[in-house]
């Protein structure tokens, strides 16, 4: 299946530093012959291709450059992580499923831990949320920390995958605020689960795609500016993922470009 | 350690995200959120023979008459169905969503949640039901996400099933 994927990332029209970062990368496992004494055809099937595609958005928390050293740290340090435990994903059987968002999710531990350790000496560490989406075959892997975001097009219809991890969330969820209220609030947005803060809690989750669907990770650069609907109109264009992509960017900037902006939008072929 | 897929089955609306956070994190939530695709939780139980690992797949609810992804049920080891007790017609559609499931898995060990038992005057359930699930072997909780009542029986009991069938001879 073709995967037409392409990601922005633009500081924004008020901040110095563009604090996020972003990745696209394919994971493969294939084995390349050489020689061999076989017939040619006894191999094929068996030793093929397998990929992954793995995407990332990140968003860096700490002013001056300590967020954007955390979120690039992260995405760094979650890759080679994954690079090193990939494999696992060839063929997943339902073990090798759980093993493989095991690693998904370790990844993110690790580079929790690399942040605190070499970022936070002397005092509290930057920290970064962090978005990813594992695409193997039609099936999307997610692990979420923070409030950067998953969404999916189906049938013209978007679907938010991820909750964000903030206090307005959290409070509107135990029946502390009433929507007015968190909408007044300025700590609405504070986030309560970062990769390197005082605290992480990984969301992990899945969903089961169709050729067409189109996938969006994003941080809140985007959805502060751009609305659901505005969303789903421009990734519902026939359009290739590198021009959905701009017009989301511009959408935003338009709008007022608050923030740093980072999108990933990848459609799967028909 | 063992790990065991126990699916959370059930229409829109029932309450398996909220028995799912109530059991894994002690916490109810008021605003309801729609499950998209699926949402994974763990948790060590304690069994018979030492601990298993729970992998608790939240699946996306039953949205009018459309079918559940059966995709998500492969290699499941028991599943827990979950009835809004308010709402009668979820208790209706539990027995078809069975069938769903075991047409696309297999028997597996299964129970249902009866939730939302904190709703004592919105109650749409009575004895007749319960004979209905006994008279089909399916072992039964009266469950409230919000209060925790029966949601520690229902999961350790899935739990247990689960090792038991997993370890029965074949």
């Amino acid at each position: 299946m073709s995967v037409d994927a392409f990601g922005l990332t633009d500081t924004g029209k008020v901040r110095e530093n563009n604090e996020d970062h972003f990745v696209i990368a394919t994971l493969r496992k294939a084995v390349d012959l050489g020689q061999t004494s076989l017939e040619n055809g006894l191999l094929a099937g068996r030793v093929r291709e397998s990929a992954a595609r793995l995407f990332v958005v990140a968003d860096g928390v700490g002013g001056h450059t300590g967020g954007e050293l955390a979120s690039g740290a992260a995405v760094q340090c979650l890759l080679e992580y994954v690079a090193q435990a990939a494999g696992c994903f060839h063929d997943l059987g339902v073990d090798q499923e759980n093993e493989f968002l095991e690693r998904l999710e370790a990844g993110i531990q690790r580079a929790h831990e690399r942040i605190q350790r070499e970022l936070g000496a002397g005092g509290e560490a930057p920290s970064t949320t962090l978005t990813l989406a594992a695409l193997v075959g039609l099936r999307a892997y997610l692990v979420h920390v923070g409030d950067s975001r998953a969404y999916y097009l189906t049938r013209g219809r978007l679907r938010q995958l991820t909750r964000d991890q903030t206090m307005g969330e959290y409070l509107l969820d135990a029946g502390a605020w009433t929507e007015e209220t968190a909408a007044r609030a300025r700590t609405a947005g504070n986030l309560i689960s970062t990769v390197g803060g005082s605290e992480m809690t990984p969301s992990i989750g899945l969903v089961d795609l169709m050729p067409g669907d189109v996938l969006l990770l994003c941080t809140d650069g985007l959805t502060k500016h751009v609305a659901d609907p505005q969303i789903a109109e421009v990734l519902g264009k026939n359009r290739s993922a590198s021009e959905s992509a701009r017009e989301l960017m511009d959408l935003a900037l338009a709008a007022g470009g608050t923030d740093n902006i980072t999108v990933i939008v990848a459609k799967l072929g028909e | 350690m063992i790990q065991k897929k126990i699916c959370m089955v059930g229409v829109f609306g029932t309450g398996k995200t909220c028995l799912v956070q109530q059991f894994v994190h002690s916490r109810f939530s008021v605003k309801y959120h729609s499950t998209v695709g699926v949402k994974i939780d763990r948790k060590v139980v304690p069994v018979e023979d030492g601990e298993v690992t729970l992998l608790l797949w939240d699946l996306a609810g039953r949205d009018g008459h459309g079918d559940i992804t059966v995709s998500y049920l492969r290699g499941a080891h028991g599943v827990l169905y979950v009835v809004d007790g308010t709402r009668r017609e979820t208790f209706d559609q539990v027995f078809e969503l069975r069938d769903i499931v075991e047409k696309a898995v297999g028997p597996l060990p299964s129970a249902v949640a009866l939730n939302k038992s904190d709703l004592t005057e919105e109650w749409k359930l009575g004895k007749a039901d319960d004979k209905a699930l006994a008279a089909r072997s399916w072992h039964q909780f009266t469950t409230s996400a919000k209060t925790g009542a029966g949601v520690e029986a229902a999961f350790a009991w899935i739990a247990r099933e689960a090792v038991r069938q997993g370890s029965a001879p074949s």
